[in-house]
């Protein structure tokens, strides 16, 4: 058994490790999740308070609300200024990471990107015309792939002008800041007249859409309406089982060797979910129907940290393997903020086959379980967006805007995740008490020090798991 | 004084990791500053560091990592995942220090 599982560790670094690698170290996708989690998700979350004070989990005060749309509308502004904008920023975070990965300066081309992502937005028409209305969803949910493109072209075409002939230069004595803002000056003409121009001709025609109260309307239209009516099947498509069984195993399959899956499919999959549950946002929550988002994951399946390893922790602390008992002692606090990082290397997970298949198998099961959920209307689909730190039990009724039915299916999910872990567990235990034993045996021969092996001391541990 | 650059993922689970380093090295007497910083923003800090480490999970940007820190001539290895799963500030105290003590060695012998 030991060799069986060296042998496919090996087999695994050799062969699943590179490939898996080669897509989580691109450039441009990194840039994505970074400009996602660290400008978006503050301002989604934020705005995402607002959102639940808007639409209260208490009947009484729902209704209340219902009745005085004026107030309603009031609590929504600061959501739909923040949350509702989250695409701008999104031009700014991308454009930004893009420029730090390629290191340059990172400020210049964020800023930059706004202003195009803003003139790509708005249809070239009377200004004085136009209302915010109309313009709101697309600097959302609708504009994100729009604000990504935009943000990887601006840092790209800065990053070529700064390094080639046809930017200003200043003699040598003019200060670094004075010397920046003229560098970017030629890129910056150059690239809001393109976008202009471009957006110029597309906004010559035409677009019929159904708003969010489901009037039929007729808009100019916009690159970002161009450019979600290019994607808008991939964006259903990726609302769907088969994406979300397909988005899971990847996650598990590259946490299964030890490289973080959430943060590589996030980079992918982030612009889907957000334009997902900004839907849902919009819709409110009699309405919402959109599954496959970021809490659909981070909260509905990684329970505990990614895998659904909370149930593990638990056997952990009462096993008899000294390797096992210390990392569960460790594992427990993190397990309530849903890290597991001293689970997954720990046990380990990573790289280890015979856990490895529960580590895909149980959040597969979890997912499929609380995709049925969702669709079957049997919990409210979730519409807020929170901190995955936030602990089990509590995010399932807050992500749902509220349905206490999330934290039941949050607690049902673990009880399955506890019964199909178990059996893995057991058999994993019994290699480690062995190897263990044999360890002590070896040493108790050479000293009386035996007290090392029920101490803490991880040298035992590690001892145990690399020998 | 000893300064650290962790390089992880989202910084979230290294924030334990670095309180158990600051222990270890209180307890040993030394004076250590650690800072954990994502894939995206670690590259400014480089040349305010003495050692440079790498979380288990980002391993796949091992390389990459590498090559920059070599390039601002800071060592640079990957954390053990045991001693990452464990918390284990001490161990990986220890690793930073046989780091630093390689490379002084390697520049008294060109």
């Amino acid at each position: 058994m030991n060799a069986m599982i060296e042998k496919s560790s090996a087999w695994f670094e050799r062969y699943l490790v590179p490939p898996l690698s080669a897509i989580a170290s691109n450039i441009y996708l990194q840039a994505i999740r970074d400009a996602f989690i660290i400008f978006t998700l503050p301002l989604i979350i934020a705005g995402s308070i607002f959102l639940i004070i808007a639409n209260p989990p208490i009947p009484a005060l729902a209704q209340f609300l219902q009745a005085h749309a004026g107030i309603q509308n009031a609590i929504l502004v600061p959501f739909n200024l923040s949350f509702g904008l989250m695409a701008l920023f999104l031009a700014f975070g991308v454009a930004y990471s893009v420029a730090q990965y390629r290191r340059t300066e990172p400020v210049q081309p964020g800023v930059l990107a706004m202003v195009l992502f803003l003139v790509a937005s708005m249809p070239v028409t009377n200004l004085n015309s136009l209302t915010l209305g109309t313009i709101l969803p697309y600097l959302g949910g609708q504009g994100l792939l729009i604000a990504i493109l935009i943000g990887i072209l601006t840092s790209e075409v800065m990053r070529w002008f700064r390094s080639s002939r046809f930017t200003i230069r200043l003699p040598k004595s003019v200060p670094a800041n004075v010397k920046r803002a003229f560098e970017a000056l030629v890129p910056a003409v150059l690239l809001i007249t393109t976008i202009w121009l471009l957006e110029w001709f597309v906004s010559s025609h035409t677009v019929t859409t159904t708003d969010s109260s489901g009037h039929r309307v007729t808009l100019q239209l916009t690159l970002p309406i161009l450019l979600m009516k290019v994607f808008e099947p991939l964006v259903v498509v990726q609302d769907s089982y088969p994406a979300a069984l397909l988005e899971i195993i990847l996650m598990m399959l590259l946490w299964s060797v030890g490289i973080h899956g959430m943060n590589i499919v996030t980079a992918i999959a982030a612009p889907f979910w957000f334009s997902t549950l900004a839907a849902n946002a919009a819709a409110g929550p009699a309405h919402a129907h959109g599954i496959v988002t970021e809490p659909f994951f981070h909260i509905f399946a990684h329970l505990g940290g990614s895998g659904a390893t909370w149930p593990l922790v638990i056997y952990m602390l009462r096993s008899r393997s000294a390797q096992l008992r210390t990392v569960g002692k460790v594992a427990l606090g993190p397990a309530i903020f849903n890290i597991n990082e001293p689970v997954t290397f720990g046990v380990p997970m990573a790289l280890n086959p015979l856990m490895m298949i529960p580590f895909v198998l149980v959040p597969v099961t979890i997912v499929t379980i609380n995709y049925l959920a969702f669709s079957f209307g049997l919990v409210h689909v979730p519409m807020v967006m929170q901190p995955f730190t936030v602990p089990v039990g509590i995010s399932g009724f807050v992500a749902t805007g509220g349905d206490i039915r999330g934290s039941l299916l949050q607690f049902f999910d673990l009880a399955v995740s506890a019964v199909l872990y178990y059996p893995f567990f057991k058999a994993w235990e019994r290699i480690l008490i062995a190897r263990e034993e044999a360890a002590a045996r070896g040493e108790s021969e050479r000293a009386t020090a035996t007290k090392a092996v029920s101490s803490v001391s991880s040298g035992a541990g590690r001892g145990a798991l690399s020998r | 004084m000893i300064r650290v650059l962790i390089v992880c993922s989202w910084g979230m689970s290294t924030s334990l990791l670095v309180e158990s380093m600051l222990e270890a090295a209180a307890a040993r007497n030394y004076t250590l500053s650690v800072e954990a910083l994502s894939a995206g923003e670690y590259m400014d800090r480089l040349d305010e560091c003495d050692v440079v480490l790498i979380a288990p999970q980002i391993r796949h940007l091992r390389k990459s990592i590498e090559r920059l820190a070599q390039e601002a001539g800071k060592p640079v290895a990957l954390i053990e995942p045991f001693h990452y799963a464990t918390m284990n500030g001490e161990a990986v105290l220890e690793q930073v220090l046989l780091l630093l003590q390689e490379t002084q060695e390697g520049q008294a012998q060109p």
